[in-house]
């Protein structure tokens, strides 16, 4: 018996302009409304105009876990685009393009594969219509071979451009339905069924999920420089600033982000920050401070590939070692969510987690997670209640110490501004009270005392951390599997997804996924890494970054690494093919 | 009511004896209680140095932070609960020196903070180096054969900045500095007062006997502060150095930006959205 195809590989390709985004915007509500599960990836570069743009969607019945390797279906825009993608169409594949722009005879390029020129002059007499809309002509043409309902698309097009004229609103809709009419008449429909459950769900980016994340759990206060790929939290919550009543500021610099964000978390606001590994190179300094002064912030690193400034629009795992920069020791919490609804969490655990322990805690993101867009599950937003840790709303009549040594390294705060509970919070080394000792007590015997009290305090909290709120890394598939892939962050999707083909090609394999990177509880991780049988890490780095954190942490070696650093993402393809090389060289 | 003793730290400043930093010590003492202020209302921000340590010789809530980070701390916390009265100190090295991309954004931002700059043309806590205000030639231990470079003016960079209020002190004239601070904390945005604070070990050039001789207090003689052309011209004068305040500009400050959200101290918010709200929120994504 055969099985139904339920899911397919969309691409759309054409020149920084042509409305690649707007079209997989409109292709990938119609899939999202419909209840269609959607994998999206943009690729682009660091260029305005002119650089070569393509997005492709992963769309199925069921979960789609990567955004696949060749495409199915491709809408090719300008001149340049057919030698790009021509080539990588899955054989049996269509391509349809603008035959008013590509003139060209494209279905001698292959013969294994279906060319549809749709010849947008000719199809047009509206007077307004312009080339640049071609976009939409050829994203109807795609909704109507693939048998979605294209009523859909004509609705999300009013919700889209609700802003804008009646004219321009018909018109758009228009020239969508002269391309659903167009396929219509001219093309064959494909042998895919694409069932969505009518769950209308939530079509966003990772930065979507992380700002909703943020607010939903109690920011107030969010400070940034723009750097891809972080920009999208700044772009989100700079919309909802007004009507959420939360500051939203850009700053001259990094550095003034972090310590904007320091100053009001000392307030008593929740505050955050996103940056990418630049930017926060630039923060490490005001990390250290947070620490010193146990101030509750949250920053987000948003990787991208490459070091210094790198390639800004593609994606890496490379920044695990950046997390531990700062001098001397404090405590930090590290967190790497998996995958977007993850991301929401994560930022409202992270918010409470900087609250308990007041230290800072960094979110590692990266492009892949970010930006690329997904259809997710709804995100339960009572689950992550607001919990804000040691707050001291009086002082009677005793005096205050806000650096108290306790049995959990946490003193309880008191939010400036109550009277008579004064105090310094002090970058210098200080006693309980705050008083820096670092000047003319340093050295002094009972200084030494001091020091050694108030730093044991400070580093308690990573202890306390570890055990109480630090969670193992899961294992999927079965726990006597003879291969485990590890991993961490974002590529937890593709993992699953080349564990399914190992799977498929009769490999017995699990998967090994941390999400809370620092610190590591070590006795459950080692455990676990114990009970596994061979041990693969899969990193998008060269130098396999969490392998080496998991050898300084817990003293246990993965030899076997899957590396990839090309600035392109896992699919579980990919990962299988890769596989192959380490596999055979056993 | 407060009282100048009021603000009395048990912290005794690590200060040189003759340090010019002691007056300004006074005259936050003195200038509080004439404004009503109370301790618990007041947080001190400053940077590192010498002067930087001021916040723990006073009375009030403090933060001493990173050298040439006190400006953005201050402004944070200001925005995160603006019912305070947020005053930055800090040395030149850390304001016009490390500081200075900071403080001129602080300036055009216009967050209603004060900024007192302890002016004392030498690098002190780190032994004597130059310092952006050193005098052309000034022979330190890092340039022995004289500084190359020339000395920010400080005014006329806030003037060109958009600073909303600038003025200058000599530490020394303790009645004119609790005058001018009252003024600039009572401004609505951001004050700069910069202060000749004379380093007594490091600095034999700058001394307080050199600003005694030569500074003169122009709001004694009908400058207009409106004026800013006035205000170039007394900022770059070279037959004695003007002191008070030298410029004043009525403007909204940056928080009347966010009237709504400030309406109440955004540090007493409620916290997270409600069931509606995080309807409407996932709405925007179907």
């Amino acid at each position: 018996m055969t099985q139904v195809k339920d899911n397919i590989i969309v691409r759309i390709a054409g020149a920084a302009g042509d409305g690649i985004a707007s079209s997989g915007e409109i292709f990938g509500k119609v899939c999202s409304r419909l209840g269609l599960h959607v994998m999206a990836y943009n690729s682009y570069q660091s260029a305005i105009r002119g650089g070569h743009v393509w997005l492709q969607l992963n769309v199925g019945s069921r979960k789609t876990l990567s955004h696949g390797e060749a495409p199915e279906v491709v809408v090719l825009l300008n001149k340049t685009s057919p030698l790009v993608h021509v080539p990588s169409v899955k054989k049996g594949g269509v391509v349809f393009y603008n035959s008013s722009n590509i003139t060209e005879d494209l279905s001698k390029m292959r013969d294994d594969v279906t060319f549809y020129g749709v010849p947008f002059r000719e199809l047009i007499t509206e007077k307004g219509a312009d080339m640049i809309m071609a976009n939409i002509m050829l994203t109807g043409a795609v909704v109507q071979i693939l048998g979605l309902n294209p009523q859909i698309g004509l609705d999300f097009i009013r919700d889209r451009f609700a802003k804008k004229q009646e004219e321009v609103i018909k018109l758009n809709q228009k020239i969508f339905q002269i391309g659903v009419d167009w396929a219509k008449q001219n093309a064959k429909s494909l042998d895919v069924v694409l069932k969505g459950d009518g769950k209308g769900r939530m079509f966003m980016t990772g930065n979507h999920a992380f700002g909703m994340g943020l607010l939903a759990h109690g920011l107030k206060f969010y400070a940034a420089y723009p750097m891809s790929p972080s920009t999208g939290v700044l772009h989100y919550l700079a919309t909802k600033a007004k009507s959420h009543k939360i500051v939203v500021k850009q700053t001259e610099d990094e550095i003034a982000a972090v310590n904007f964000v320091i100053g009001a978390a000392h307030a008593g606001v929740r505050a955050a920050t996103a940056t990418s590994g630049g930017g926060f190179s630039l923060m490490v300094e005001g990390i250290g401070l947070a620490g010193m002064l146990e101030e509750p912030i949250v920053i987000i690193n948003v990787q991208r590939g490459a070091p210094s400034t790198g390639i800004p629009t593609k994606q890496e795992q490379g920044d695990l070692n950046l997390m531990f920069g700062g001098s001397g020791d404090f405590a930090r919490i590290v967190l790497a969510p998996k995958d977007m609804e993850d991301a929401f969490y994560t930022a409202g655990r992270a918010l409470n987690l900087a609250e308990k322990y007041q230290t800072p805690v960094l979110i590692l993101s990266d492009l892949f997670l970010s930006e690329h867009f997904q259809t997710v599950e709804p995100f339960q937003f009572d689950a992550v209640p607001i919990e804000r840790g040691k707050i001291q709303e009086s002082v009677n009549g005793g005096s205050y110490k806000r650096y108290l040594i306790t049995e959990d390294g946490v003193s309880p705060r008191v939010l400036p501004g109550m009277p008579g509970a004064m105090y310094v919070s002090a970058s210098d080394e200080h006693d309980e009270s705050g008083v820096v000792i670092s000047d003319v007590l340093a050295g002094l015997p009972s200084s030494l005392d001091i020091r050694n009290k108030i730093h044991t305090k400070r580093m308690k909290k990573l202890e306390v951390a570890r055990a109480e709120d630090m969670r193992l890394p899961t294992l999927t598939g079965p726990a006597n599997a003879e291969l485990t892939l590890m991993g961490w962050g974002s590529t937890y999707d593709a993992i699953e997804e080349a564990c399914q083909l190992l799977r498929e090609a009769g490999v017995s394999v699990n998967h090994l996924h941390f999400t809370d990177l620092y610190p590591l509880p070590v006795e459950g991780v080692l455990e676990i890494l114990n009970s596994c049988r061979e041990i693969i890490a899969v990193e998008t780095n060269f130098s396999s970054q969490m392998v080496r954190l998991i050898r300084a942490e817990t003293g246990f070696s993965i030899k076997r690494t899957v590396n990839r650093y090309d600035g392109e993402p896992f699919t579980g393809e990919d990962i299988f093919k890769r596989l192959q090389e380490v596999l055979a060289h056993v | 009511m407060s009282e100048s003793k009021d603000f009395n730290s048990s912290v005794h400043p690590d200060w040189c004896p003759g340090c010019g930093d002691f007056g300004l010590l006074t005259a936050f003492k003195k200038a509080f209680p004439i404004l009503n202020l109370e301790p618990h209302q007041i947080m001190t921000v400053s940077g590192i140095g010498c002067s930087s340590n001021l916040p723990g010789f006073i009375n009030t809530y403090g933060m001493h932070t990173l050298h040439g980070r006190a400006l953005p701390i201050a402004q944070g916390f200001k925005l995160a609960n603006h019912k305070m009265t947020v005053v930055a100190v800090g040395g030149d090295g850390d304001g016009y020196g490390i500081g200075v991309g900071h403080f001129v954004h602080a300036m055009r931002r216009n967050i209603d903070i004060t900024y007192v700059v302890m002016n004392n043309s030498i690098y002190g806590l780190t032994t004597g180096q130059t310092s952006p205000t050193s005098a052309l030639k000034m022979k330190t231990k890092s340039t022995p054969f004289g500084n190359p470079e020339l000395p920010i003016n400080p005014l006329t960079l806030a003037l060109g900045s958009g600073c909303s209020f600038v003025a200058r002190v000599y530490t020394g004239h303790v009645p004119q500095l609790i005058e001018v601070l009252k003024r600039a904390i009572q401004h609505q945005g951001f004050a700069l007062v910069d202060t000749f604070s004379p380093c007594v070990t490091f600095n034999k050039l700058n001394t307080h006997e050199f600003y005694k001789q030569n500074v003169k207090d122009i709001n004694q003689n009908g400058h207009d502060p409106s004026d800013i052309m006035a205000a170039f011209r007394e900022a770059t004068r070279t037959d004695y150095i003007a002191t008070g305040i030298l410029y004043q500009q009525e403007r909204s400050c940056y928080e009347e930006s966010e009237r709504e959200t400030l309406a109440e101290p955004i540090y007493r918010h409620r916290l997270g959205v409600s069931a509606e709200e995080a309807e409407k929120l996932v709405a925007e994504f179907i």
